[in-house]
């Protein structure tokens, strides 16, 4: 089997994975412990959370490890409100975010806030002009991904930082997990930024909240303490340290594999624009490229797909088993039968020359199979 | 902009005229240690240093010689032969990395005053090809955003705009040696900065008590000697004590309101005796008048009585706000907040007298024989050299 749905999953770096394993059979200790080799466990932990903010470039953050980019946003989203009430009540989110955004962004209605969407622009990125008009003295946070997951269209995130230096009280997240490792990006504007590790090649259930001040976000879950509190419960070792390899490793390749990727995006690319009933959507980083086989539901594409050994996912892997159109491809003003006949191609630094080969016989072999349903 | 060597300057030991060479010696010597495993050569004249880079980033070459004592100023410069071609060629290139619709300036220093060209010749030539190549940029004489200068020397032409300040003062070593008493608080290692900026060598001295104390406190204290001597180019030599028997014996023997006073005179007794043994000529620490219960002017005197060594306090008058400011310039602030027990909090006594009676002192202290405990604890004294590869290093391999 092929495997194209990066975006959902990558397949850990042998090296990650070592590393997971070297730390929990030598290093299964508790990281807050005081004895000679819990002292040398936090060690381990603060030398991955130097490296972290090192290979981000970011060495005066903070850096909270968590279990992944949901909980990066659910603290960011929940423990920044919490601090902001008496000085505003607006949150403005962009339409395209991930669930782990949106829906936590609706929840906090509940607890009193206004909730406004910033619009989205043709080419998949978020309108700037909205933006600005929607900005005013009530408004505490805002929220935009640096890299969309539908579509792979990078969001002008330090121009919205710019913007947002007239606002000294907004708190500006950035949910940066589709960007790390695979576009170099200037984050520094963000007070906090998400990130998960199973989407650079580390492990699932770890992750990092970056914070640009330690004391601007609270705690949504309480116990011992760990992460200077933000984050209680035992910290994941095995899976922060193999996080903090595969980010090294991803990227110190990033600019190479960048060009290699963006070689079969464009190939693939320019293979299926020339079929008819084909709708392929403006991009960004060359990772993701979300197409549509116009009169034919996304699922039946992967499913063809799937039958020709090659796994992609209709949108998102999260919403692929949900019934409602996509809110990116919507947001982007798509007609119906494009949102609903779309795929999403995800691809890796695994990803070799002949599989991307295999990939366009593939998706012209699907398109004469179903060619009858197409508009 | 290609830089190929970094200009430095000197501090004030360009006044010292006649002590020159060893102090030239002295912060060359320094800025090897400094730059050890970049692709340079360092070159040391009398009036100024040049460092030649093959492969190193100039950026990391003058962050690392930023807090290098001895230097006054840094700037990254290209060197080119004394034509009229490769000066404006550098120009240009200079020009090319002008922000549009920012202004500029030339400013020519002519070493060789033999130099066919004058130096308003020079400004007229490059000032006005620069206006002539580059969109959008303006002359300003007064307050231009890039100051462009011409150096003119004997050798060759240096060519800059950026000027990076540097922490000044004399070169390491050249001003004596001193035992810093350093706790692990925030005050200890700027006062030990302050004192090396005068070119005073350092060793320092740190007092633990296990199992009271705890191993991170240790830990820490080597942390703040790692950057230390990192940022300076000097390695400080961290003496530590065990101290474990005399705290429990003071604990024990000499009263609570007075047992802080007999504590710090065992300490300075002991930083006495290794000063001695080691040849440093004072002792420093971080004490700052009124600060705490220790540092008023009467507890001072009581302390300070068991030494003949002058007691260096660098930090004396000093605000707190501008000590937290100057450990975070020096990089030693994050490390020193740390919360681990360290000698003082542990056996901090509940009212510790901020007046202590120096005869009453020393009637209690009369009672107990110090000395063989003091002899016992120099004797078993352990070494850390900075930067010393500990087994933290391993992690390599897993990250």
């Amino acid at each position: 089997m092929i495997y194209m749905d990066n975006a959902a999953a990558t397949r850990p770096f042998e090296e990650a994975l070592e590393t997971f394993e070297q730390v929990n059979r030598n290093y299964y200790y508790n990281t807050a412990s005081i004895h000679p080799e819990g002292r040398r466990t936090g060690q381990l932990l603060e030398a991955s959370r130097k490296q972290v903010l090192e290979l981000l470039g970011l060495g005066g953050h903070g850096c909270v490890f968590t279990s992944g980019a949901t909980e990066s946003n659910n603290i960011a989203i929940q423990g920044v409100l919490k601090n902001k009430k008496q000085f505003g009540s607006t949150v403005l989110v962009s339409e395209i975010e991930h669930p782990s955004v949106i829906n936590v962004i609706e929840e906090m209605k509940n607890e009193g806030f206004d909730v406004k969407y910033i619009g989205t622009k043709e080419n998949g990125q978020i309108d700037l002009e909205d933006l600005g008009e929607k900005l005013d003295n009530d408004v505490v946070f805002v929220t935009v991904m640096a890299v969309n997951n539908i579509t792979g269209v990078i969001q002008p995130v330090s121009e919205i930082a710019k913007i947002l230096k007239n606002y000294p009280k907004v708190h500006f997240h950035v949910d940066a997990t589709q960007a790390m490792g695979k576009v170099d990006m200037d984050l520094g504007g963000a007070d906090t930024l998400s990130l998960s590790a199973h989407k650079f090649h580390g492990l699932k259930g770890a992750g990092a909240l970056i914070v640009k001040r330690e004391g601007i976000v609270r705690p949504v879950m309480y116990g011992g303490g760990h992460e200077s509190g933000i984050r209680s419960g035992t910290v994941n070792l095995g899976a922060v340290a193999a996080m903090a390899k595969a980010m090294r490793i991803a990227t110190e390749n990033r600019e190479e594999n960048y060009r290699r990727v963006a070689r079969y995006n464009e190939r693939v690319r320019d293979a299926v624009s020339a079929l008819p009933s084909v709708h392929v959507q403006p991009g960004g980083v060359p990772h993701i490229l979300n197409l549509s086989f116009e009169g034919a539901m996304g699922e039946v594409v992967v499913n063809a797909l799937g039958a020709r050994g090659i796994m992609v996912s209709t949108t998102s892997a999260c919403a692929s088993k949900l019934a409602v159109l996509n809110e990116t491809l919507v947001a982007m003003d798509n007609t119906e039968a494009i949102v609903k006949g779309s795929i999403r191609i995800s691809f890796s630094s695994f990803t070799t020359d002949e599989e991307a080969d295999i990939l366009i016989e593939a998706l012209k072999g699907v398109h004469k199979e179903i060619g009858g349903v197409l508009k | 902009m290609k830089y190929d060597h970094i200009l430095v300057r000197y501090g004030e030991l360009t006044l010292k005229t006649k002590n020159r060479k060893m102090f030239v010696n002295a912060i060359r010597k320094t800025m090897i240690r400094a730059l050890e495993g970049l692709d340079v050569r360092v070159r040391a004249n009398r009036d100024r240093a040049y460092i030649e880079l093959f492969e190193a980033d100039p950026y990391e070459v003058m962050e690392r010689l930023r807090h290098v004592t001895g230097i006054l100023s840094v700037s990254p410069v290209v060197k080119m032969d004394r034509t009229e071609e490769a000066m404006k060629e550098t120009a240009l290139k200079f020009a090319a990395d002008f922000k549009p619709g920012s202004s500029f300036k030339i400013e020519v220093k002519r070493a060789d005053k033999a130099f066919h060209l004058k130096t308003f010749d020079i400004q007229d030539m490059l000032g006005g090809l620069l206006l002539k190549n580059t969109e959008d940029i303006r002359v300003d004489v007064r307050e231009p955003d890039y100051k462009v200068m011409v150096e003119v020397r004997l050798d060759a032409i240096y060519m800059y705009h950026d000027v990076i300040s540097c922490v000044g003062g004399l070169p390491a070593g050249t001003g004596g040696r001193a035992l810093l008493m350093l706790s692990g608080g925030i005050d200890s290692p700027v006062a030990g900065f302050e004192i090396m900026k005068k070119g005073v060598e350092l060793e320092a001295i740190h007092f633990h008590s296990p199992p009271y104390t705890s191993m991170q406190a240790t830990d820490k204290v080597k942390q703040l000697i790692d950057i230390m001597s990192e940022r300076t180019g000097v390695d400080i030599r961290l003496h530590i004590i065990p101290f474990t028997e005399l705290q429990t014996t003071l604990y024990d023997k000499i009263p609570d309101n007075i047992s802080m006073t007999s504590t710090r005179r065992v300490m300075l007794r002991l930083t006495e005796k290794l000063a001695e043994k080691i040849d440093a000529q004072a002792v420093v620490n971080g004490e700052n008048l009124g600060q705490v219960a220790s540092q008023t002017l009467t507890s001072m005197h009581a302390i300070n009585a068991v030494t003949s060594f002058p007691v260096l306090r660098p930090l004396l008058t000093l605000e707190k706000n501008d000590i937290v400011k100057k450990a975070k310039e020096y990089d030693t602030y994050e490390t020193s907040i740390m919360p681990f027990e360290d000698c003082c909090t542990i056996f901090k006594p509940k009212a510790p007298k901020t007046r202590p009676a120096l005869d009453k002192v020393l009637k209690f202290e009369s009672n107990v024989d110090f000395d063989p405990m003091i002899d016992r604890a120099l004797e078993n004294i352990e070494i850390y050299e900075p930067n010393a590869k500990e087994d933290s290093d391993t992690f390599d391999s897993l990250l």
